[in-house]
């Protein structure tokens, strides 16, 4: 131990980069925090380079000039201690740095330093305390990392401001894609904790239609889908949700939507989309799913008039079915307000046990588990040119669809035990 | 005298007029273009002949008649946003009257220039509006209700002389350093006022290629109706990024409350235009008419921006940079034009270089992300 330490505390005076590294080595654990502390976090590296120094106490600073003989001497050694080191714990890789971890482990080596020993150390602390403050280093590295991020939003604003991005002709913005994703993905992966399964059935290239049951009053269903094909299918691919004419007349989320690759719901941009060898998710269901009562939860509404279901034959593209179990307790819809509807100009106004009892508040969702499974491809190509015309074969197709989708939905329902917990 | 093509060119007192006219007699020497306006043009226009009458004028069809006029391009229209007699007198009025006297005349061409605001903006709209979309212009701003009456005058005449070749072009919304047209007013002014949170998708098209496109369904026999944009459709906030413009956003209760308040010259585009999207599918301009404007969007606003771009704001550095981009733009357009012009002399030689450009176009678009490569190839076809 004492060895190790005066080999440290040489290791700093020598200030020689090979030395210095593989110091580092040595007490990965500890001592790399500290560096990382300083260089990233600036605004909190103190704290973190003074517990670390608890755990190593320097020893105090001796004036000697050094020669080139006790460097390799000292190289030496240090190499030796490693390879000791190794030998004790092979395979050992240190933990990934948190400053839970950091303080856990000085809480349970406190007790191993005798009691002077404790008290010097904290005499230490308070000299180097300041030690920090005073050093150029510290501030070069907080100088560095702010002016670069700094310098980044600048150039970000910049940019927008002046245009030099680019989006596609139906407005897709990968940069708002790329920005909306973390809220996304903690919804996804934190909070609701969806499962999904099927994503094989997802082909990597080409034309599909996604044929998903719409619950949830508001449509988190969809950004939930369009999360995980983002995230989880091996491709990353982008899902074009088709969405109801009531979007585009709200400030701000008509811009989201469209920024963030949807596309309005009419059968032109569906076979537009189609063709244009794009993933393509709708919910027939429209405002009769999404805006479900609780007790009519995991019913299927009608499916719309089969528009998918032509817009499917039209560009010979499968239809994959899509169940989201897990959606539909997100929010307790106990009665639709026609009145308030009328008055706001909403599509349906949900009456909730928190809302609009409790304003805003009430808007949060519940943090239900959620399962999407999606179903195997049904092709369309193997139907006539004009199938599209067929009304009797829509309608048809429409309900098989719907059936599906319906079986799968209670099959999910059937394996799970918890709305919470799945 | 006689084996020369006539073409008269009406409205030549005006912008449009006058740069039609002179634009087909420079590119024809041997057609005969008759310039007709109630006001003689301020300059004198090379190689055109000026006639003054108005268009109600009952001797026109005799005037046709004696002059064997072969086409006529009708792009006398007055763009303001208030609907006066006036106004209606020279757009709808003057319309119908050239018509019919076309079609007494035995006229064998007419060409209109129309809009894409004709369809109106709806939160409805298809996203790429094919020509045969209703036109549902929205009616509160004067020109756009005279255009989408226009187009049913042209409709109905289609119908009534079938032997005449009509070509409507409706133009998306025009940019030129020359040109005074709606969406220049809205990037001219000082606080162009949008709405908070809504960014439409938008086309746009060079002022030269509105030129280029008449002549062009001047000089080819393509009966229609076609959207003409360029390449290109970009959101709101984009567009006026690139024409160096800071967004004023209001709050779109407030603005229509403002626009119905104050009137139309506050809002030189009219405020649904900027909160739907009305974006024409171009397919039908490639595949029929076969033209292709020289300007990309993106030029054509990088070009508006260089006179208007308000140079206080910018450093010198940005300044320098700015003027590089447009030098490159002019080589990029002009070296397009080249080879179109190749093309067009060597039809073997075309097919390799038009299946060249949407290829490095591609490998572009590709790094970005892959989805959107397919897009933009299968859009370009």
């Amino acid at each position: 131990m004492t060895e190790k330490k005066t080999s440290r505390a040489r290791a700093t005076r020598l200030n020689g980069k090979a030395t210095a590294g593989e110091a580092t080595l040595e007490e990965e654990a500890v001592v790399k925090p500290k560096r990382r502390a300083r260089k990233t976090d600036s605004p909190t590296p103190k704290p973190r380079r003074t517990k670390a120094k608890a755990a190593q106490p320097e020893a105090p600073p001796a004036e000697e000039v050094i020669d080139p003989s006790l460097r390799q001497q000292l190289q030496k050694e240090i190499e030796d201690l490693i390879g000791r080191l190794r030998s004790l714990n092979p395979g050992y890789a240190p933990p990934p740095f948190s400053p839970q971890n950091l303080i856990d482990l000085l809480q349970e080596n406190k007790d191993r330093i005798p009691p002077g020993l404790q008290f010097g150390i904290l005499e230490k602390l308070k000299g180097t305390l300041g030690e920090d403050v005073f050093d150029v280093d510290t501030w070069k590295g907080m100088w560095f990392v702010l002016n670069s991020s700094l310098q980044y939003q600048a150039d970000v604003v910049k940019r927008r401001m002046t245009g030099e991005y680019e989006t596609d002709e139906w407005g897709m913005d990968r940069e708002v894609i790329d920005a909306v994703l973390p809220f996304a993905q903690f919804l996804y992966k934190t909070y609701w904790r969806v499962e999904m399964r099927g994503l094989e059935n997802i082909p990597d290239t080409g034309r599909a239609l996604l044929v998903a049951n719409h619950s949830g009053q508001l449509p988190f269903d969809g950004m939930m889908l369009a999360t995980g094909v983002l995230l989880d299918h091996p491709v990353q691919r982008i899902t074009r949700t088709l969405y109801a004419t009531w979007f585009p007349t709200l400030p701000l989320i008509s811009d989201l939507f469209v920024k963030c690759g949807q596309v309005l719901a009419n059968e032109d941009n569906g076979i537009r989309l189609l063709e244009q060898e794009e993933l393509v998710a709708v919910f027939p269901e429209g405002y009769k799913g999404v805006g479900k009562l609780f007790k009519d939860r995991y019913q299927l509404a009608r499916f719309g008039r089969g528009g998918f279901v032509r817009m499917a034959l039209k560009a010979k593209a499968p239809i994959i079915p899509v169940s989201i179990v897990g959606a539909e307790e997100t929010y307790i819809s106990i009665h639709k307000s026609n009145f308030m509807a009328k008055l706001t100009g909403f599509p349906y106004f949900p009456i909730s046990p928190t809302f609009p009892l409790m304003g805003l508040l009430g808007l949060i969702p519940l943090p239900t588990k959620w399962y999407i499974d999606i179903g195997t491809p049904i092709p369309m190509d193997t139907h006539k040119a004009n199938a599209a015309n067929n009304m009797m074969l829509v309608s048809q197709l429409t309900d098989q669809v719907r059936n599906v989708v319906q079986e799968m939905v209670l099959e999910r329902l059937s394996n799970r035990r918890s709305v919470f917990w799945g | 005298m006689t084996d020369k093509r006539v073409v008269v060119v009406t409205g030549v007192g005006g912008y449009w007029g006058a740069r039609v006219a002179t634009q087909l007699s420079a590119s024809h020497p041997d057609w005969q273009v008759l310039g007709l306006d109630e006001n003689a043009p301020s300059d004198e226009l090379a190689g055109v002949e000026f006639i003054q009458t108005s268009l109600h004028n009952p001797a026109l069809v005799d005037f046709f008649k004696e002059e064997q006029v072969d086409t006529v391009c009708h792009v006398a229209f007055d763009e303001s946003a208030r609907a006066t007699e006036a106004t209606f007198d020279t757009n709808v009025m003057g319309t119908m009257k050239l018509l019919g006297t076309c079609a007494e005349a035995g006229v064998r061409k007419v060409v209109l220039k129309s809009s894409m605001m004709v369809y109106g903006a709806h939160p409805q709209n298809s996203a790429f509006l094919r020509e045969d979309s209703p036109l549902q212009g929205n009616k509160a701003y004067g020109y756009i209700r005279d255009w989408v009456e226009i187009e049913a005058f042209g409709n109905g005449f289609r119908r009534q002389s079938p032997e005449t070749i009509v070509t409507i072009l409706r133009f998306a919304h025009i940019v030129g350093q020359k040109a005074d047209t709606p969406m220049t007013r809205f990037l001219r002014e000082e606080e162009a006022m949008v709405l908070l949170g809504f960014d439409p998708i938008m086309q746009i098209i060079h002022e030269e290629d509105v030129i280029g496109a008449i002549g062009h369904a001047a000089q080819h026999d393509v009966p229609g109706v076609f959207n003409v944009a360029a390449p290109g459709a970009m959101p709101l906030w984009r567009i006026m990024g690139l024409a160096g413009k800071l967004t004023a956003p209001i709050l779109h209760v407030v603005a229509f409350a403002a626009v119905s308040f104050l009137g139309p010259r506050y809002a030189p585009i009219e405020l649904n235009y900027l909160r739907y999207r009305c974006v024409g599918d171009l397919q039908k301009m490639r595949d029929e008419l076969q033209f292709t404007p020289h300007y990309t969007a993106e030029e054509a606003l990088r070009e508006f921006a260089s006179q208007y771009k308000s140079r206080r704001y910018m450093g010198e550095e940005n300044a320098r940079h700015q003027e590089e981009t447009l030098l490159r733009d002019t080589m990029e357009r002009r070296r397009r034009i080249r080879e179109e012009q190749a093309a067009a002399a060597a039809p073997v030689k075309a097919k390799r270089r038009a299946a060249k450009t949407p290829r490095a176009r591609r490998t572009r678009e590709s790094v970005l992300n892959p989805t959107l490569a397919v897009v933009e190839e299968s859009s370009n076809d």
